[in-house]
């Protein structure tokens, strides 16, 4: 199975070509994003996972529609969207991806002087330097991949957009239909938690 | 805007809207400002952007054998239609 990024009109030529291996990947390359779009509209993960299946029928069955105006990325997702909205309609369930919830410190409020000690807001226990070379690791890796994946998955789909796809922030906000603003405070609530997670791999 | 020092809590709040150039032009200076007197916020800064840089080298989970399977039948099933 091929790993090497293959651009959109040519991932589409080879779906049409019935080319198993293409769409094998295809598939492995958004499954993540695509189950962690659906579970931010719909509760269980097994209602996801059946979300995810209808839209894969959704965007073979469409395929000859797709006309290459937005990234094929951004087209899948919207029909994951889409499948997922029908499916919390049905469940009597609406959330809208806007619902940020409650607020959430970057970092442990203990880690600073509390209010009325001298220098409040201040660190009490700051972190270590970063190390120069950041360290890639498969403990690392592994445990940077089990962070993202105890994400709520509003932030998680952001972070997987923007830090693990590379997708401009621009193509986030269009393609989940959220304010620029939102689209910051998911993106950082997510990697908050994530440096916190790394923090001690992250220690020179 | 406003005239006071930003704290260390209030930085480790703003690290994300600094890094997408998201902050008026004001608070970025404060903020720069900041970095470049406390060792605590200059390595959380450092530590963001290795944490940024580690994600961005994670590999995409691997599909349940499964799903892939279900996805696999129906994509025959679409082939031959």
């Amino acid at each position: 199975m091929t790993s090497e990024p293959i651009d959109d009109q040519r991932a589409i030529a080879l779906l049409r070509a019935g080319d198993e291996q293409a769409f094998e990947a295809l598939v492995a390359r958004h499954y993540a994003t695509m189950m962690a779009v659906a579970r931010t509209y719909v509760k269980s993960r097994a209602v996801a996972e059946e979300v995810v299946q209808e839209a894969w029928l959704g965007v073979l069955q469409s395929l000859d529609r797709f006309e290459g105006r937005s990234s094929l990325k951004t087209w899948i997702i919207a029909i994951v969207i889409n499948k997922a909205k029908t499916r919390a309609v049905r469940e009597g369930r609406s959330v809208p991806f806007t619902a940020l919830g409650p607020d959430e410190p970057a970092v442990d409020p203990s880690r600073f002087r509390r209010r009325g000690e001298i220098y409040a807001g201040h660190w009490r226990t700051p972190p270590s330097a970063a190390p120069d070379v950041v360290a890639q690791d498969r403990e690392t890796l592994w445990v940077a991949m089990r962070a993202i994946a105890d994400l709520p998955p509003a932030q998680q789909t952001v972070m997987r957009m923007r830090d693990l796809e590379g997708s401009s922030a621009d193509e986030v906000c269009s393609t989940l239909e959220i304010s620029a603003a939102n689209q910051r405070v998911l993106l950082h609530r997510a990697r908050s938690r994530v440096r916190a997670a790394l923090e001690v791999h992250l220690s020179a | 805007m406003r005239d006071h020092h930003l704290t260390c809590q209030e930085i480790v709040e703003l690290v994300t809207d600094y890094l997408e150039y998201a902050l008026d032009s004001e608070t970025a200076a404060q903020f720069e400002e900041h970095i470049n007197f406390c060792d605590g916020c200059a390595a959380y800064l450092g530590q963001m952007r290795a944490a940024i840089e580690t994600v961005g080298s994670v590999e995409p989970e691997d599909v349940p054998q499964e799903t892939l399977d279900g996805l696999l039948v129906a994509f025959r099933e679409w082939k031959r239609t």
